[in-house]
């Protein structure tokens, strides 16, 4: 047979159809100084998967997050969603390319009421400039209203359109955290990151969270990746694992592989895995 | 090279005063780091910007000036004295008049009560204004300096002496002689002129000459001495400067020593660094927080008592807001919070003022000071010495 | 809502407001003195300086505190265009008196441009300082130039009095902040106020949103600063110091960061504050001054200590909280009618005029120490907040975009 593939002689429609992954991290690497926080992570994320990124503490978890979100530029590697470099760039243009997240320690907008909280994530979808605001003119009130209205859907699907108007701020933890999926939701992403979603939560807030981010990937079709200290929050949840140690990748694969793999139980020793 | 410069940008360079005012740039800037002490110090336990700290350094001013009255040398005592001297003179003509003897004991006592006061009107601020305002927002507080920084200069004009402005009495320091170090000489055919033109004027003296070749001699003798003095490069300055020089040194390496050597200053370390664990840790941070008020109102105490003495500046109710701003901007280019970084701002600006002076542009020496600032913000955001902290995300 | 009833609606408010501001003009010509119209010329402008810093400072977050420096541009603008340019353009005098407010705004607006830059790099206190310095170097630049007029100023031919346009740009000026925050664009702003992190997340450009603030708000001081100049006709740099720019800042502060009705009530109050004396002419003697100062203190501690300490049922600490507000004062009046009988308390005495500025100083400090969020909070003026005041009762659906 020739070396060289013929490719007039291919024929497209019998080829197997191999989806393209959402987000392909290749070598990600970040330095601090002398310090190496993430060193050569690749992993791919395929649409609809509900992916987890776990280890210990320091493990470079959120790191990898603030390189994906642009919150941090790497050193070297690369990062593509969907196909596209999205390394180094800024993290409101990550953000209107089709990735939100939401943070470890929580950063909603304390003096805005939940319901501002997700118009503000629906942001960046909006259409009409800033003068037809200034001017308050119909088109901008129109698009407003229609903001508010989808926020309010996205309450209800997080269960807090009984707390729409109240200040962030004065939220219980368990809603504040739900209420920064709401808003990271508004953004419409293809792919949501989601940073230790359940830390602090008690066993039923878990359970309510669990549905909420099932509801997420099946309802919504979004693809979900999550950080996640809880191994049997985890365990229960993603399908696919990859698994940071010292800032490298020493697992990946389907929870039942991880649960066995003798890295991670060194990595972890002591915890049950 | 100087004539390079001259044609690009127009300014002839006077090089060989250059040293002259790199060493006034070195007082002012002296002085600057004082003040900027007290911000820095106060900005790095509290992260409150002190807006009333260039009116503590005002009330400094007037506390040496009232001093200075009470121990004789008002506008009163001074002219009576030289009255009743010129009294007796007149009385017997072979009375030699005298001057009021200045004694270095009173400029001690001067310096001394200017720093208690301030530290106790820091003191008191920080409990009435500040402490109150404590968990509150940052911009709350900065609105109640603002308030209180208004409160004391127009209060000030109320009741302080204020028109015409008032200055400390020149008699009150000791130490007016000027002292002149000779850098580089004047070029030896000057110099070689000016010593023939004083054995020309001896020889001339000797051998009797008519008084009007002596007159031209001597005329020309004193032109050749001034050119002499305008062409050698020398630093002269007055005694009263080496000795606010020498202060200063000896207040920061007390301050040095107090902050890194002693419980205060370890206490005062720690609320710095983290003001609610300090608390946490059995500090007593509001003893800390006064105690800070009033170390760096005490500096700014003493830096006023030796502006308004040895320099004699006049003082106004309204006269601490331009050095409490510039301190502040040195404060800021140091890194604010920063200690060291204080006194580099203190002394940068100082010098830099000078040196826009030497150029020609001493119109624009009050804007060099926010120049600089840019400037170096634009590249440390944390200013020089301080670090700009990344948030953690 | 439909077009037309949409543009109803506009047309009507907008005629409504010209008109106002006309009869405004017209009232206080016909029947005010000269020193009064001026001083209803100055509150229109203190409102437009405090609105458009409260865009920067409080709905943005932009700790900016230089805002003297787009006023001065703007005045230089507009004095230094009549100087120059006034006797060749073929405009009337309204017609240039707007030209040189859009001037004025323009030049103000670059300037704004060139301050916003600044603050995507810097935070806080450092952002404060470099605002300050900028008008300071302004400032300093413009004392040396002889053609703008040095440091003994600028004066210039003719002068246009526009009350009704000053009271106009501050309508304007809060409208176009009102109706920022009444839609979603707002939210963008408030969103880089809250949080900067995660303001950029949610994919808000935080450098488009904050030079935005900062132009606009710049923009609208540079328009107040032009009609400045042009009534009085003479301007020096000096009406732009670093006072200014805390005045201003104080407004905004005091009536609540972020509060456009907290910004136009403090604007009003303070600005009076130091002109209210000179109307009055009275002596205060030392004693006075004493039995005062010693209320003033007395009214903060005790307020504070109620404020913190006290638990019991609501309507006897709102009887506590009035008995103080009215009983302490009075008390300190009391108390320099008894010192007032010691004569060397009583000769010693000062006008009411000088003391304006302690006034003014003593007012921010009491209102910081009572209430430190401002006098408003984050809340604005509604018709349901009055419902509330009048009935007693919570309206149904609290709404608010802080």
């Amino acid at each position: 047979m020739s070396e060289h593939l013929d490719l007039s002689q291919v024929n497209v429609d019998e080829l197997p159809v191999v989806p393209n992954p959402l987000l392909k991290l290749e070598g990600a690497t970040i330095q601090f100084g002398g310090l190496i926080a993430v060193n050569q992570v690749s992993f791919e994320i395929m649409p609809g998967d509900l992916f987890g990124l776990i280890g210990p503490n320091g493990a470079g978890k959120t790191t990898c997050f603030n390189l994906i979100t642009g919150v941090y530029k790497p050193t070297g590697g690369s990062i593509k969603f969907e196909g596209n470099e999205i390394a180094g760039f800024n993290p409101s243009k990550i953000a209107r390319a089709g990735i939100c997240r939401t943070f470890q320690n929580i950063r909603l907008f304390g003096a805005l009421s939940a319901l501002e909280n997700v118009m503000v994530g629906g942001y960046l979808r909006h259409k009409t400039s800033l003068l037809s605001g200034l001017a308050l003119w119909p088109s901008a009130i129109r698009e407003t209203e229609e903001l508010k209205e989808q926020a309010m859907q996205l309450l209800e699907v997080v269960n807090l359109t009984d707390v729409a108007h109240a200040r962030a701020r004065d939220l219980p933890y368990g809603k504040q955290r739900r209420l920064e999926i709401a808003r990271a939701m508004a953004t419409n992403p293809r792919l949501i990151l989601l940073d230790e979603p359940a830390a602090g939560m008690n066993p039923q807030e878990k359970e309510e969270l669990k549905e909420v981010v099932l509801r997420i990937r099946d309802e919504f079709g979004k693809t979900v990746l999550l950080i996640e200290h809880d191994m049997k929050f985890v365990m229960g949840l993603c399908e696919k694992i990859v698994v940071l140690d010292h800032g490298e990748e020493i697992a990946a694969g389907p929870p039942s592989e991880i649960r066995s793999n003798p890295k991670v139980i060194e990595a972890y020793l002591g915890e049950p895995v | 090279m100087d004539a390079l410069f001259y044609t690009l940008v127009g300014i002839d360079l006077n090089w060989s005063s250059l040293p002259q005012q790199l060493v006034n740039g070195l007082v002012v800037g002296s002085i600057y780091a004082l003040i900027a002490l007290g911000y820095t110090m106060v900005y790095g336990v509290l992260r409150l910007i002190n807006f009333a700290h260039g009116e503590v350094f005002m009330l400094g001013a007037y506390t040496a000036l009232l001093s200075s009255w009470v121990m004789g040398f008002s506008p009163d005592a001074i002219r009576k004295f030289y009255e009743s001297e010129a009294a007796k003179k007149l009385a017997d003509p072979s009375y030699v008049e005298r001057s009021i003897p200045a004694d270095p004991f009173n400029l001690v006592i001067m310096i001394l009560l200017a720093m208690a006061v301030c530290a106790v009107i820091g003191a008191v601020i920080e409990f009435f204004a500040y402490r109150p305002m404590r968990n509150q927002s940052r911009t709350a507080a900065l609105i109640t300096a603002i308030g209180v920084s208004l409160l004391l200069q127009y209060a000030g004009s109320l009741f302080l002496p204020a028109s015409p402005p008032p200055s400390v009495a020149m008699e009150v320091n000791p130490y007016q002689t000027n002292v002149s170090v000779t850098l580089v000489p004047a070029p030896k055919e000057i110099r070689d002129k000016f010593d023939d033109s004083v054995s020309a004027l001896e020889a001339a003296k000797e051998s009797g000459a008519d008084a009007e070749t002596i007159g031209d001699l001597e005329r020309k003798k004193n032109d050749l001495e001034g050119q002499v003095a305008a062409t050698a490069t020398a630093i002269t300055m007055t005694q009263g400067k080496i000795v606010m020089l020498l202060t200063v040194l000896v207040l920061m390496a007390a301050l040095r020593f107090l902050v890194l050597k002693t419980p205060a200053g370890r206490s005062m370390r720690a609320a710095s660094h983290d003001f609610d664990s300090a608390s946490l840790m059995g500090i007593n941070v509001n003893r800390v927080v006064t105690f800070t008020f009033m170390l760096g109102s005490a500096l700014a105490g003493a830096g006023a008592m030796m502006l308004v003495t040895f320099e004699g500046t006049s003082m106004q109710p309204f006269f601490g807001m331009a050095p409490g701003v510039k301190a502040f901007v040195a404060a800021v280019l140091g890194g604010i919070g920063n200690i060291p970084g204080a006194v580099l701002g203190g002394i940068l600006m100082g010098l830099a003022e000078t040196l826009v002076t030497w150029l020609g542009f001493s119109n624009y020496k009050d804007a060099v000071a926010f120049v600089i600032l840019f400037i170096v913000l634009m590249f440390r955001p944390g200013g020089l010495l301080g670090s700009s902290k990344v948030e953690k995300v | 809502m439909n077009l037309g009833k949409f543009f109803a609606v506009r047309g009507f408010s907008v005629a409504v407001a010209i008109l106002g501001c006309l009869a405004l003009d017209y009232a206080a010509q016909t029947y005010l003195q000269d020193y009064i119209v001026r001083l209803v010329f100055l509150a229109g402008i203190y409102i437009t300086l405090a609105v458009s810093l409260n865009l920067i400072n409080g709905i943005t977050g932009q700790f900016s505190i230089g805002h003297a420096a787009f006023y001065m541009v703007g005045a230089y603008t507009g004095g230094t265009l009549t100087k120059f340019f006034y006797d060749a353009s073929p405009l009337g005098a309204v017609a240039w008196l707007i030209a040189m407010i859009l001037a004025g705004a323009a030049l103000a607006g670059v300037a704004g441009l060139l301050v916003g830059l600044p603050s995507l790099r810097l935070r806080g206190d450092y952002l404060a300082i470099v605002t300050l310095g900028f008008g300071e170097i302004i400032r300093i630049i413009v004392i040396n130039q002889p053609e703008l007029g040095g440091s003994s100023g600028l004066g210039f031919a003719p002068k246009v009095q526009g009350l009704w346009l000053v009271w106009l740009l501050a309508v304007i000026c809060v409208a176009v902040c009102r109706n920022l925050l009444k839609t979603s664009h707002g939210l963008a702003f408030l969103a880089v106020r809250e949080d900067e992190v995660a303001a950029q997340a949610m994919g808000i450009n935080l450098t488009k949103t904050k030079v935005t603030a900062f132009v606009i708000g710049a923009a609208f001081a540079g328009a107040a600063g032009a009609l400045l100049a042009m009534n009085e006709g003479y301007i020096n740099p000096d009406l732009f110091k670093m006072d200014v720019s805390f005045l201003i800042l104080t407004m905004v502060v005091l009536g609540g960061a972020g509060s456009i009705t907290g910004s136009v009530l403090a604007a009003l109050t303070l600005f009076a504050i130091p002109e209210l004396p000179r109307l009055l002419k009275i002596d205060v003697s030392l004693a006075y001054l004493i039995g005062l100062t010693a209320g003033a203190i007395g009214f903060v501690s005790l307020l504070r200590h109620h404020q913190q300490r006290y638990h019991g049922p609501k309507a006897k600490g709102r009887m506590i909280t009035v008995a103080t507000v009215v009983g302490v004062p009075l008390a300190g009046l009391g108390l320099g009618w008894l010192l007032h009988t010691f004569t060397y308390l009583s000769d010693q005495t000062y006008e009411l005029n000088n003391l304006r500025y302690v006034i003014l100083a003593v007012t921010l400090i009491v209102v910081m120490l009572l209430r430190p969020e401002g006098v408003m909070g984050h809340h604005e003026f509604s018709w349901k907040w009055v419902q509330k005041v009048l009935t007693g009762r919570k309206p149904v659906a609290e709404e608010s975009i802080s």
